[in-house]
């Protein structure tokens, strides 16, 4: 089975070879490649070039164009602070919508205007190009709280829940329709599969999550699904509280960080969800050996059953020992 | 005098103009500021410290119930420094340089507000030398560092290496966090002390306090 065929089954429910696997690669891509993440985030050739090299050294199933939550905010004219060698981010304390007014007249970026979002989409086409045959190719978006967040002000929108509930509605409404359009560019590129990131949902709790942040997410992912593509939910940090929620959004691949046990995400989201994760990036994956890495997904594996994709609970931190990357694709490899 | 224990409820809930209200009208009516604080405030940031470890709060309760103990704290503040009351202790924080994640060092820094201690909040992206600064010329006897990721953790240890080439390493205990920080890597950088949620580091940095140098 190609990378490709073996995700697609296994959204199915049909029998594959071995399981699945997509593990995020940002950082550890690029030195893997021997690129400054400056030129990552920024150049969708050395992007696409770094995800074919470190797809093929470790046979993952999928390659994507995820690099940084700054590209949207930044083609909207947020202050951005670079570094040589780490992802861009975004500067809160000047964040572009600290006047609630200016969401108002907002107009939507156009993803192929040139730009950072431009980049991504260029990125997704390069990676459809190369290798869309055999591997899924993932574009990638803000979630709606996530975006509303890079925008507002991570701080200042924790505030807006209980301050100002309208304008938390208006700014969500408007990085939907934004993401949609984004998904929509990535998807005529080439992309198979949409990645929505969408860390700032995990700080707000089951009470905030299901009155504001589901029903946006859900509208997100219904907007992407309708384009004839496949949505991968990925929720940094601890995601316990929330995570039934999460099993009602319509994403066919829900992505739990180390935070949440798969047992108890299982028992919120029964299979057929396919759920993906989630050893620990740093405590098992980076400073663990191959030994504790294969007992520590073996757990996963059994703990979320057969509807289940090989993975960490976020991105490979950069200086992950090249053994211990080879035992994540090893167990994969090794178990149907 | 107002019903103080409104003053309890009105942190707990986030609350802040009743917090502000019941401040002033207590004030107004010659209550005691130090009893306000120990009796009132603190005892509500420590449950709202507990609720959010038990995960009954999370960080837009939290951050709402720090902004209702600030509002009071700014009108009580004036008063205990006309008479000269001491906190608990001093603690400069920030993120390290690098770092532009600052909601975790945010929910610590307001805990330890609403635990006492006089909080010196540099913010984001904080070089070592303002920490160095800090301890030499405010006399802050906490440095507590964050970093939210991997990348920006050594940055920890540099700033360490900055205070004991300052010569104030010895003054002052150094309490470290964030995501991916670990005990061990605390160990290794030459920390006192680690905590992996803002409601501990209150009572680490309490801990660090009881064996800390006075300033």
């Amino acid at each position: 089975m190609t990378g490709k065929e073996r995700i697609l089954a296994r959204l199915r429910g049909e029998p594959t070879d071995c399981l699945p696997l997509m593990p995020i690669t940002m950082m550890f891509a690029g030195d893997l490649a021997g690129v400054e993440y400056k030129s990552y985030a920024t150049d969708h050739r050395v992007l696409a070039e770094s995800q074919l090299k470190v797809a093929e050294r470790f046979g993952f199933d999928y390659i994507s164009a995820i690099s940084d939550p700054a590209r949207e905010a930044s083609d909207l004219g947020a202050a951005v602070e670079w570094f040589d060698n780490q992802p861009p981010a975004i500067i809160e304390s000047q964040a572009l919508l600290h006047e609630k007014q200016k969401l108002n007249g907002l107009a939507l970026p156009d993803p192929h205007s040139p730009g950072r979002m431009q980049d991504r989409v260029r990125a997704v086409e390069s990676l459809a190009e190369k290798a869309g045959r055999d591997l899924i190719v993932e574009g990638w978006v803000e979630g709606p709280c996530a975006m509303a967040a890079d925008l507002r002000g991570l701080n200042t929108l924790m505030f807006d829940f209980a301050d100002d509930a309208q304008f938390v509605e208006d700014l969500f409404d408007y990085a939907v329709r934004m993401e949609i359009a984004f998904a929509r560019a990535q998807v005529e590129a080439g992309a198979t599969l949409i990645g929505i990131g969408d860390a700032a949902a995990s700080l707000v709790g089951p009470r905030l999550y299901n009155r504001f942040v589901l029903p946006y997410e859900k509208r997100l992912i219904a907007g992407i699904r309708a384009m004839g593509v496949l949505v991968r939910l990925h929720i940094c940090g601890n995601t316990r509280r929330i995570v039934k929620g999460m099993g009602e959004t319509g994403a066919e691949i829900i992505d739990l960080d180390y935070l949440t046990p798969l047992s108890e995400a299982r028992a919120a989201m029964p299979e057929p969800q396919v759920l993906l994760g989630n050893i620990d990036p740093v405590r098992v994956l980076r400073d663990g050996t191959p030994e504790s890495i294969e007992a520590a997904l073996s757990e996963c594996y059994a703990q979320a059953g057969r509807a289940y994709i090989t993975g960490a609970g976020c991105e490979i931190p950069r200086g992950t020992p090249l053994e211990n990357v080879e035992a994540i694709a090893r167990f994969a490899r090794e178990r149907q | 005098m107002p019903d103080l224990q409104k003053l309890y409820d009105a942190v707990l809930s986030g609350d802040r103009n009743t917090a502000v209200a019941v401040t002033q009208e207590a004030i107004a009516t010659g209550g005691d500021p130090l009893e306000l604080i120990s009796k009132y405030m603190v005892p509500a940031m420590d449950e709202v410290g507990r609720l959010f470890e038990c995960e009954e709060y999370f960080v837009p309760e939290l951050l709402l119930s720090a902004r209702a103990m600030k509002g009071s704290l700014e009108l009580l503040r004036p008063l205990l420094a006309a008479r000269g009351a001491q906190p608990v202790g001093r603690v400069v924080i920030g993120t390290v340089k690098g770092d532009l994640h600052d909601i975790g060092k945010n929910l610590v820094a307001s805990l330890l507000e609403g635990g006492g201690f006089e909080v010196i909040d540099f913010g984001a992206d904080v070089a070592p030398e303002k920490f160095i600064a800090a301890v030499q010329e405010k006399g802050a006897n906490i440095v507590a560092l964050s970093a939210l990721l991997t990348v920006t953790m050594p940055a920890m240890r540099t700033t360490i290496d900055a205070l004991k080439q300052a010569g104030v390493r010895e003054r002052i205990k150094v309490m470290v966090g964030g995501a991916p920080v670990t005990e061990q890597f605390a160990a290794e950088i030459g920390a006192d002390g680690y905590s992996d949620n803002a409601s501990a580091a209150v009572t680490l940095a309490r801990r660090l306090t009881a064996t800390a140098v006075r300033p």
